[in-house]
């Protein structure tokens, strides 16, 4: 215990004076936040308006539509429908089998389509309808902004909760006599690695999430966003995507021999490409995503993040967090197991 | 025996690094392995320290057969590599005190040799300044300052001088030389000649990843047939560099300019018998002194080539 204290005090010492390693966990999220307020300003000042829905007048879910307070529903016959579609009249058209047609992907169909699953399950677990309250779970804080750009924030918390991974490799390089000056010198001591790495997995948790956490204030009381409503199952998510960052990290930094920079950039690129997969610099690629490959969106670890928050915290939805929270989780295991079986080997073949 | 190695192979697909390498150390003595750079000196104590994979061989520490789990020997062992390792973004006395905190876990006799290795390495002043604020020299000590603070029986010092200001480097040296009359034994690696002459009671030159020769810095000296070189500048120079072949010991001479060096093998009264041949010749020399053989003769006669080639 007295070993890992010092450990812990040490590294956590040792790495909070990396200035690029603080540059990239603290500033850059800043910089990235006040961008994308400034850039969409405009855009995010906009209220929420409600959704036009078309639906046919014998539809056995229309009065439950008409209950939603976001709804604005619209008895129409299948060939008015087409035509309001084709004129963006309406956001889409629920058919008799409970079939959402539409013309194009966008917020307001991802909501109809939530409330529309919402419903069918409903039907099939045969609970009456009025049991469910659809108006609180989507407009549970009416001062809540619902547009497409929250989720290029929700994404950029996802991207910046991963971001332990660059304390990760500094942790790994630094245990590693290959890759390392004081690696060297510490794999001649009496020093257990498995000591060394979990004071190292500890401080990276701990630093990351004291970042994620300053940002998380910026945006609250600086940028005036509120972005959370959920807070315990979003905590969750932040907390699994900060262990699935620093295990990457270590993953990276001890399955090549290449240097720390270059393990850096090559963490960033992955960052930067799963979080434009999961709509941070465009939504309409997450929507694509969604409607063409959604395996990609369900697999993406960012996505995973990305997606529940924004179900948990704008939609109120929490059914599908415990199914991403156990992929995150098996992705972690999976990570830390890799990550092992390089860093198990003690003697190298060249230094 | 404090370390043994025996027939130590080690390869780099086809190059080797090792070539059948033997070694050992004696308790209390300072060993010294010298060579060119890229002779295999740091891949010696890699390999016995376990940092390196080899082919073939033995090592052994204090009698016990060396491996990565080797914790208790590892608990007797000091090691200075050759670059600097440390943590950037500690300051001096937490650098000491974390690596000596791998070996000692009493916290006041660890505070104790902190202390101690700190004015070992004299860098009382330097305390709580971080490594990259230091000079090169400075940096060195604390690399020196953290690889012996908790008082290690054998100790590894893999080129501690390399690029340091001339001050640092005798301050290194006095140090190394105090660690050793303290109780330490340890393995010097250097390339430079004077240090080992100075420094090692024993010591290898090694080439191309072999153990040329062992022995004592006179032992060495003591296996060239070259025993004297004695430079002479004549004032009319003219053909007599064909005549000193008479002088009795003389094996060869060469000219380097208008200096004449002329080398004798083992015998006694060079200098005389060169005055001699000076007087009855009736020449007038402008320069006239003895060089010993150096380390550096030895390497030239094993190799062919001079130790920085």
């Amino acid at each position: 215990m007295k070993r890992l204290a010092r450990n812990l005090f040490y590294q956590g010492k040792n790495l909070l004076g990396e200035k690029a390693l603080i540059f990239w966990g603290i500033i850059y999220p800043l910089i990235m936040a006040l961008f994308f307020h400034t850039a969409f300003s405009g855009i995010m000042n906009i209220e929420l308006e409600s959704i036009a829905i078309g639906i046919d007048k014998d539809n056995p879910v229309r009065y439950i539509l008409e209950e939603i307070e976001i709804i604005d529903v619209h008895v129409l016959k299948d060939v008015e429908a087409k035509e309001k579609l084709e004129d963006e009249d309406i956001g889409g058209y629920i058919d008799g089998d409970l079939k959402l047609l539409v013309k194009k992907s966008g917020i307001n169909q991802t909501v109809i389509k939530e409330i529309l699953d919402q419903i069918k399950q409903m039907e099939k677990l045969g609970l009456p309808m009025e049991r469910f309250d659809f108006s609180a779970n989507y407009i549970e804080d009416k001062n809540q902004r619902a547009d497409t750009i929250i989720i290029i924030f929700y994404s950029l918390i996802a991207m910046v909760s991963t971001y332990g991974l660059f304390s990760g490799i500094e942790t790994v390089s630094l245990m590693q006599a290959n890759l390392s000056n004081v690696g060297k010198r510490l794999n001649a001591t009496p020093l257990k690695k498995k000591d060394f790495l979990l004071a190292g997995i500890i401080v990276s948790l701990s630093i990351n999430m004291l970042s994620n956490a300053i940002l998380l204030i910026f945006i609250k009381h600086f940028l005036k966003l509120k972005l959370f409503t959920g807070l315990l199952y979003s905590g969750i998510l932040i907390i699994l995507g900060n262990l699935f960052g620093v295990g990457l990290g270590i993953l990276i930094g001890a399955s090549s021999k290449r240097n720390a920079n270059a393990k850096t950039i090559l963490g960033i690129f992955i960052t930067l490409v799963l979080s434009f997969l999961s709509g941070m610099m465009s939504t309409d690629i997450k929507i694509m995503l969604d409607k063409r490959l959604p395996l990609v969106g369900k697999v993406n670890p960012i996505s995973i993040i990305t997606n529940n928050l924004y179900k948990i915290n704008l939609l109120g939805n929490t059914k599908n967090a415990i199914g991403g929270m156990t992929i995150l989780g098996i992705y972690c295991l999976m990570l830390i197991f890799l990550s092992y079986g390089f860093l198990r080997g003690k003697t190298y073949d060249s230094i | 025996m404090v370390v043994k190695v025996s027939n130590l192979v080690k390869r780099y697909k086809e190059k080797i690094a090792l070539d059948h390498f033997n070694m050992e150390l004696e308790e209390g003595e300072i060993l010294g392995l010298l060579g060119p750079n890229g002779c295999g000196k740091t891949t010696v104590i890699n390999c016995i320290l376990s940092l390196l994979n080899f082919d073939e061989g033995e090592i052994e520490i204090f009698g016990e057969k060396m491996t990565p789990n080797s914790y208790d020997i590892k608990r007797q062992i000091g090691i200075v590599p050759q670059e600097v390792a440390v943590f950037e973004n500690l300051t001096v006395k937490e650098n000491i005190d974390y690596f000596c905190g791998l070996y000692v876990e009493d916290r006041s006799l660890r505070k104790q040799y902190v202390e101690e290795a700190i004015d070992f390495v004299g860098l009382g002043d330097y305390r709580k300044f971080c490594p990259r604020k230091l000079s090169g020299g400075l940096r060195r000590r604390l690399n020196i300052a953290c690889g012996i603070a908790h008082r290690p029986k054998l100790i590894f010092l893999d080129e501690p001088t390399v690029a340091v200001d001339a001050q640092s480097r005798n301050f290194i040296l006095d140090g190394i030389k105090r660690l050793n009359e303290e109780g330490s034994s340890i393995i010097y690696t250097t390339h430079y000649l004077e240090e080992a002459e100075t420094l090692c009671k024993r010591i290898i030159i090694m080439d191309n990843g072999k153990n040329l020769v062992s022995g004592s810095n006179e032992e060495l000296k003591a296996m060239i047939s070259t025993s004297e070189k004695i430079v002479v500048k004549f004032l009319e120079p003219g053909t007599i560099g064909d005549k000193m072949k008479e002088i009795p010991h003389v094996v060869d001479i060469e000219r380097n300019g208008e200096d004449y060096i002329i080398k004798f093998e083992n015998g006694f009264n060079n200098m005389a018998n060169l005055l001699e041949f000076i007087k009855d010749n009736n020449l007038t020399y402008t320069k006239f002194y003895s060089q010993i053989p150096s380390l550096n003769d030895v390497f030239l006669q094993l190799t062919g080539k001079g130790l920085r080639d």
